[in-house]
Parts: structure tokens; sequence; C-alpha cells
């Protein structure tokens, strides 16, 4: 019983982590029909700035992490500004081959300037962790677990609240009236992007202080960034946050009780099913269902 | 000629969520008759048709093709069954001429050839008669709005049916390019093809029409002889409003 | 410039005689090419074959249908991995194995087709690449008939070896047969009533279906056919290698590399692939040689800049530009821009 609750409770908290690797890549996927299958090194790029942070300034991974969004959200907005706003309105293929091709140049990028070797973040206090009931729950997973639930909550927050965030709502569900009243979509997608970015990148730098990183974890996490966005319904941010959780608890699950790669295997046969049976999400209905494109 | 009907439905009717776009709709068609459609917008007019033509399947009723179950099949099958329509925002193959449009129609229809050649020879008569006939060889997206709806027409004609439905392919048309529609819906029928013509162009319906069915929320309102349908007090409220109908009855 | 205007002219029986005869010059070329070239070349070359088949498979659900399959390599995975599992385990030759193996890709896109085709855009796209990477996963966990993570290998040598290693030039007159068995297919869809359905179902789909086109079943037998091209390929490369491995034969990037060869030639035509192929197999190695450490640098920067400017494709750029006497690429870029 102690191992099941054990292995939950890590669920849990990998959960967490995942949802805020995800509701980027939902975000820019429900807004602006974009699939970035370049996420998952924008990912790993944030941990690589923190982890640079931290060796020129010292700076704490969990204060490094800010930095490494203000730099990624920069990286974000000139590359859909400059490019992916160059091929918004083509067929799907076309975008999903550009996010490829921006994928190739990040991965490479990074092979080249940080090597392919493994890196991860030390903190002082990584190695702590405390004990409720039976069960041990290391520091900085929790840090990480609590971060990401708070960032989410803020993500909505100034979505529902902020007119930038509610001229992004607006221009993901009709384009062509929100241009009419003057928002400007060119500006917001890049807003949009840079936001994906930046979350990917704080993620990315908790993650580093959890598990070892290299430029060929990219692909993982835009695989469970696309998994945990269909679960959760695009653009649902609260649904990525659920999706996240829900599919953490399986990874965590899967792992102890069924052998080796099975758990990968499972990932795609729930990624597929619900894509199948229930293309929406499991939380909530279809977000921009009405899309309307000018 | 076939006493049974060439369309028939019995209490159609489509729900979506808690909406009824089209409910207990009830009435048939005659071999070689026009029947005109009309009712205000939201009336369910082209819901009304994607029921028949397979596009959407219905909640509840039938729908009976010469007296076969129809209900609930899928387009193409209602295709090969006679019945053709237009779309109300035109849906023209994009990447093709307006004559290989055509042909693709003509060689999905039942008996038609399957050869592309052969098609597109065939092709040029339909041009012709839509009024399309140099155009052959352009682009949809470089055609004029009454010629594009000359090539909703032309795809149509394509799959030689038997019973068409066009849906509201007068809409934004100039005086002189409604004529020459009328023009081939009366072709039409003397050729023996039946035609349903949902349309707001009034002018459209009385000029052409045996019958009108009149649509009101999802309902069938009445039917009647065109002039007859246009004069009912009742037709008049659903398109004018309450208040208006009620000042008309007041000054009569 | 007159003469070919003058062959463009000629239409029906003799056209397709002309194509007959041109084929046919290129084939002996081909086959005379072969003799010249060194063992290295001739891999390099019928790594080119390959590809000119799988970017022809591709374009038949991609191009000419519009469901763009991420997930192709599934089929290229599958029909390698069951001629290795059929020539080890049960000895078949090569050569029945190999259009079985087709015939196993075909079935495969028949059972996974019929849901997934009715997914739309990313979704579909998503879904297929989600297939392939769960196939790759399973072929990993079933070790007693696939040979699980640590790769399976064909039999050349000893008793078992029913077909004798065709070599490197056995292997390029091969992929040599496949590839022109892929660009006869292409053709004859691009040309038929098949393919103009699939055309309109791509343009129009519901137009389509309402001019009695059976949308379901003409998607399921464009996957169907694909899949079947696609399972042969790699069942040649599987029995070409020797020993393969999961990761390899169910690579994200040989489907990446199909659809670049595609949309970058043209897609929805049949020369367009076929140039796709050509130029990126020749820039790729190119690369590989002259800048090993960045050539996935180089050639992401090249899909980006080519995924920019052309769009639509070489092949169909050229053929508008004559059209409409626009050759502008800035009016390109400005074609699918926010």
């Amino acid at each position: 019983m102690d191992t099941f609750l054990q292995v939950t409770a890590y669920g849990l908290l990998q959960g967490g982590l995942l949802a805020l690797v995800a509701v980027g890549f939902s975000l820019v996927w429900g807004i602006m029909n974009i699939v970035n299958l370049s996420h998952g090194a924008f990912v790993i790029l944030g941990a690589y700035i923190a982890w640079e942070i931290q060796g020129w300034l010292g700076l704490d991974p969990f204060l490094g992490m800010f930095i490494s969004a203000a730099v990624l959200f920069c990286v974000g907005y000139i590359f859909q500004r400059f490019l992916i706003n160059l091929i918004v309105n083509g067929p799907v293929f076309i975008t999903l081959l550009l996010t490829f091709g921006i994928n190739m140049i990040l991965i490479q990028g990074m092979n080249l300037f940080f090597t392919a070797d493994f890196r991860s973040i030390q903190t002082s206090y990584g190695s702590n962790s405390f004990e409720v009931g039976n069960i041990r729950i290391p520091l900085v997973r929790l840090l990480a677990f609590l971060l990401a639930i708070v960032i989410t909550f803020a993500l909505v927050a100034f979505v529902k609240h902020t007119r930038t965030g509610i001229s992004i709502m607006a221009t993901g569900m009709d384009r062509g009236a929100a241009r009419l009243m003057g928002i400007r979509a060119r500006h917001v997608y890049a807003l949009t992007f840079g936001i994906s970015a930046a979350l990917a990148g704080m993620a990315g730098t908790m993650i580093a202080t959890i598990e070892t990183f290299d430029p060929s974890k990219a692909g993982k996490f835009t695989l469970m960034a696309f998994v945990v966005a269909v679960l959760g319904g695009l653009g649902n941010m609260y649904g990525a946050l659920v999706g996240g959780l829900l599919m953490g608890l399986v990874q965590g699950w899967a792992g102890q009780y069924l052998s080796g790669t099975w758990v990968n295997a499972i990932a795609f046969l729930v990624l597929i099913i619900v894509l199948v049976f229930r293309p929406n999400g499991l939380v909530g209905k279809a977000f921009y269902a009405a899309r309307v494109e000018i | 000629m076939s006493t049974v009907p060439i369309l028939e439905t019995r209490g159609l009717g489509r729900r979506f969520g808690a909406l009824d776009a089209v409910s207990d709709v009830s009435f048939s068609v005659n071999q070689g008759e026009i029947l005109g459609v009309i009712g205000p917008n939201g009336a369910g007019k082209s819901t009304f048709i994607n029921l028949v033509t397979g596009h959407i399947k219905p909640t509840s009723g039938q729908v009976l093709i010469d007296g076969k179950d129809m209900t609930g099949q899928a387009p193409w099958n209602i295709a090969r069954a006679g019945v053709a329509r237009t779309f109300q925002i035109v849906k023209p193959f994009n990447g093709m001429t307006v004559r290989q449009n055509i042909a693709v129609g003509i060689m999905y229809e039942s008996h038609g050839t399957n050869r592309l050649s052969v098609a597109l020879e065939q092709a040029e008569a339909i041009l012709e008669e839509v009024g399309l006939g140099g155009s052959g060889d352009r682009m949809p997206g470089e055609l004029s709005t009454a010629d594009i709806r000359r090539l909703e027409f032309a795809k149509a004609l394509a799959t030689k049916p038997r019973l068409l439905l066009l849906d509201e392919v007068m809409a934004g048309l100039r005086p002189t390019e409604i004529e020459p529609s009328l023009e081939l819906i009366r072709k039409l029928k003397a050729r023996g093809t039946t035609v349903i013509v949902v349309e707001h162009v009034m002018k459209a319906i009385v000029a052409v029409s045996d019958r009108v069915l009149v649509l009101a929320q999802g309902k069938v309102l009445m039917q009647g002889g065109p002039r007859e349908v246009l004069a009912d007090p009742r037709v008049i409220e659903v398109y004018l409003g309450h208040r208006y109908a009620k000042r008309q009855k007041g000054n009569a | 410039m007159s003469t070919l205007k003058a062959l463009k002219s000629v239409n029906g029986f003799k056209r397709t005689l002309l194509e007959g005869l041109l084929v046919l010059v290129v084939v002996a070329g081909a086959i005379f090419f072969k003799s010249t070239l060194p063992g290295g070349e001739l891999r390099a070359v019928s790594t080119i074959f390959m590809f000119i088949a799988l970017s022809q498979a591709w374009n038949i659900i991609g191009g000419f249908t519009g469901y763009a399959s991420f997930g192709q390599v599934v089929f290229f995975g599958m029909g390698g991995y069951f001629t290795a599992a059929v020539m080890l385990h049960l000895h078949f030759s090569f050569w029945l194995a190999l259009p079985l193996s087709g015939l196993f890709g075909a079935v495969f896109a028949v059972i996974i087709g019929q849901p997934l085709l009715k997914l739309k855009g990313h979704y579909f796209a998503i879904a297929t690449l989600g297939v392939a990477e769960g196939m790759r996963e399973v072929v990993i966990n079933l070790p007693d008939i696939t040979g699980g993570g640590a790769g399976i290998s064909v039999p050349i040598a000893g008793t078992f070896a029913k077909t004798q290693y065709l070599g490197d030039g056995g292997f390029y007159l091969l992929f040599l047969a496949l590839a022109l068995f892929a660009l006869a297919v292409g053709t004859v869809v691009s040309r038929n009533k098949f393919g103009y359905g699939l055309r309109a179902i791509h343009q129009n789909e519901d137009a389509a279906a309402a001019v009695g086109i059976n949308t379901v079943r003409s998607k399921v037998m464009a996957y169907s056919l694909s899949a079947f091209i696609t399972g042969m390929v790699g069942a040649s490369y599987v029995f070409q290698q020797v020993t393969i491995f999961p990761e390899r034969l169910f690579d994200v990037e040989i489907t990446v590399l199909m659809i670049m060869m595609v949309v970058i030639g043209g897609s929805g035509t049949v020369v367009g692939p076929l140039l796709g192929a050509l130029g990126l197999q020749f820039i790729s190695e190119y690369l590989r040689e002259h800048f090993t450490n960045m050539h996935t640098f180089i050639l992401g920067g090249i899909i980006i800049l080519a995924v920019i400017l052309i769009p639509q494709g070489l092949v169909n750029y050229i053929r508008e530009g004559r059209r409409t006497k626009n050759y502008s690429l800035l009016a390109n870029i400005r074609r699918y821009r926010l």
C-alpha cells in the first residue's frame, strides 16, 4: 500500500510539471491552430539557460527560471513574428514542417553549443525531502509541483482579467473580428508563442533540478505536451492541468506495475483513443468550435 | 408517370442540443414538380436540405426517395439515387479548372463514363447549358459571383440528377443574372427533372414554382400555390413580424 | 521551346507511347549507369530510388488526398519487420515476403484508416504519428517475434537463407524497380477517375460527397495503396541492411524526409516528389560529407527556407508561374502570411 501511495504521490508531483510543459503548447494549438513540434526543444533550452545562469551568477534555479523565461519569451516572440506568422494560413503540414525545421536547428544548435553531455542543475537542497506518513516527498519536486500549479492559475487569471490576455483569447476565437476591433493579430500571435516558450523554459528549468537533461530529451517533452494537451482539450489551461496530473499518474503507475517501455506505448494509446473518440479533450467542450479565419 | 413521390419526408427532424433546427417536417414532391421553399433566416431551410441529402443525419423521422427509405444514408448514396444539390456557400474544387470540376461529377455518376477524357468532353455540353461556355479552362478562384454560382449549378447537373435541390442560388445576383437561372430551371422541368428551389428572392419563387412550402422555426407553416402563400397573413407575420401583421390586419 | 510545345500538345495514345519510350530510355540509362558506379555510390543511388518510391507513396495520401500522414513510417517499419520475421522464423524466401509485406501494410492501413481518416488536419497528422510511435513500442515489447530492442537479423547465410543476398548491384535494381512501380502507380492515379476523386476530396470534401464520391472508401483505398508501396520498400530495406533495430525502422525522420521531398518538389504532382527526392538526397549526402557536424542544422535551415519561400513546391510554383506570368517569391510569401 505504501508503495502505491508513494508512486501515486510521485505521479502527481510529476504530473504538475507535465502540466506546465503542456499548457503553453496547448495554448498555441488552441489559439493559433499551430502544432509546435519544437516545443520540447524550448523546454530543454530553458534548462540550459538556467544552468548557464547558475554557472555565471550562482543564481538558484528557482530564481534563474525567471530569467530563462524572459530570454525564451523573446526567442519565441521572434520566431513567431518573423517566421511562423509567414505560413500561418497555409495547410497543416506546412506548419508542421516549419516547426520541425525549427526543432532541428534548435536541437542541433544546443548539441553544438552545449555538447550532448547529460547535465543537471544542482542545488544545496537538492537532496532534501520530508516525510508525510511513510511517503517520501523530495523538496525540489514539491516546489516544482507547487510552482507549476501557481503558474497555471496565474496564466488563467492573466488570460481572463488583463487586456492583453483577453485580446489573446479573442484572437483565438475569431481572428477576423478581433482584427476589426483593432487587435494586432500578428503581435498577439507572437505574444502567445512567446508566453508558450517562456512557460516551457520554466518547466525545463524545474525539470533540470529533478533529472538530467540533454538535447535528445526534447522529443519526449514534445510528445508529452501533445498527449496532455489533447487530453485536456486544446487551449484549455485547466484541462492541461488535469491532463498533466492524469498523465503523471498513469506514467507513475505504469512504470511501477508494468514492464519497460510499455509506458510509452500506453501514452500513445491514450493519445489515439482521445483523438478518435473525444477530440475536444476530457475536460470541457469544444473550446473554439466556430473558427472563422480571416 | 409514377405515382410514388420522388421525395417524401415523414416527421423529419434534427435536434442540436436544445435546439430543434428542424422538427416534424412532412411533405412530398412529385416527379416533374418545381417546389419552392421559403422561410425567414433561421427557419431551418439549409438544415432541411442537408437532412435530405445525407450531409446531416436526422434525429427523428424518415426520408424516402422514390418510396425507398434513405434516411441517414451517406451523401454519396443519395447522390447515386439521383439527387443532386448546390451549396449555399459555394464549394468548388479550387485546384481544378471549371471543366474538371464538372468532369468529376460526370465520372462518379452511377452510369457515367470512367474515362477522364470522355468526361471532359461531356462537360462542355453542361458548360454551355449553364452559360459558362468559354470558361472551361478557368480556375474557380477567377470567376465572378454569377459565374461561380453557375459552376455550382453545373456541378449539380453533372450527376444527371432526377431531383435537384437548389440552395439559394439566386442570392446576390442582379436581375439580369436571375432570368437565365430561371430559364434553366424551366428547361430542367421540361426535361422531367424535379427541382426544389430554396430561395429568399420572392420574384424567382413566384416565377417558377408549382407549389411553395413555407418553413418557420424548423416547422412547416403552410403549403400552397405561390401567390396564395405569399398573401397569407401567417407568412407575412413570420417575415415581417407580429406587429406589422397586426397593423396590416388593423388596416384591412 | 517550340519542340517542347509540340510534344506537350500530343494527346491520348500517342502521348502514352512517347512517355513509355521516355521511361524505357531512362531505365536503360539507369541500368547502364549501374555498371559505372563503385559499391558505395551504388548504395547512395539505391537510397535515392528508395526515397523516390517512398515519396510517391506518401503523395497518394498526403498530396492528392490532402491527408498529411505524419506516421507514414509505420508501414515502412511494419513491412520491414514482417519480412524479417517471416524470413527468420518461417524461412520464407524474400521474394515471397516482399509482396506479403506490402499486403501486411495495406491491411493494417485499412484497419487503422477507418477511425483515423475521420480526423481532419492536425488531428489526423498527430494520430498517425501516435500510431507510428506506438507500433515501435509494440515491436520493442515483442522480442520473441521481433527481437525487441536488440534488433533482428535476416538470415543471409547458412541453411535458413532461402534467398541469396542481392549485393549492391542487385539492390540497386530492386530499389529501381520499386521506384518505377511507385512512379507508375502515381502516374496512373494522377490521371484516372480515382485520382480525381482524391483531389476532389482534398479540395472540398463535402462537395465530393455530394457528387457521389464515397469519401470513406476512397480515403481508405488511398491510404492502403500508399501503405502497400511503403511496406514493400521497408521489406527491401530490411533485406539490404540485414540487421535492423526498431528506432531506425520507425524513425520519424524518415516520414519527415518523405514529406519534405513531396512538399518541396510539389505536392499533388508526380514529377514534384521525384525532383524533391533527387534534390533532397543530393543535398543531404553533400551536407553529410562536407559538414558532418552541422548537417542537421543546415538541413533544418533549408527546410525552413523552402517552406517559407516555396510552400506549394517547385513544380506547382513553376506551373502557376507559367499560367499567371507571375514568379514573384514575395507574392509567394504573402500567400500564407498572417
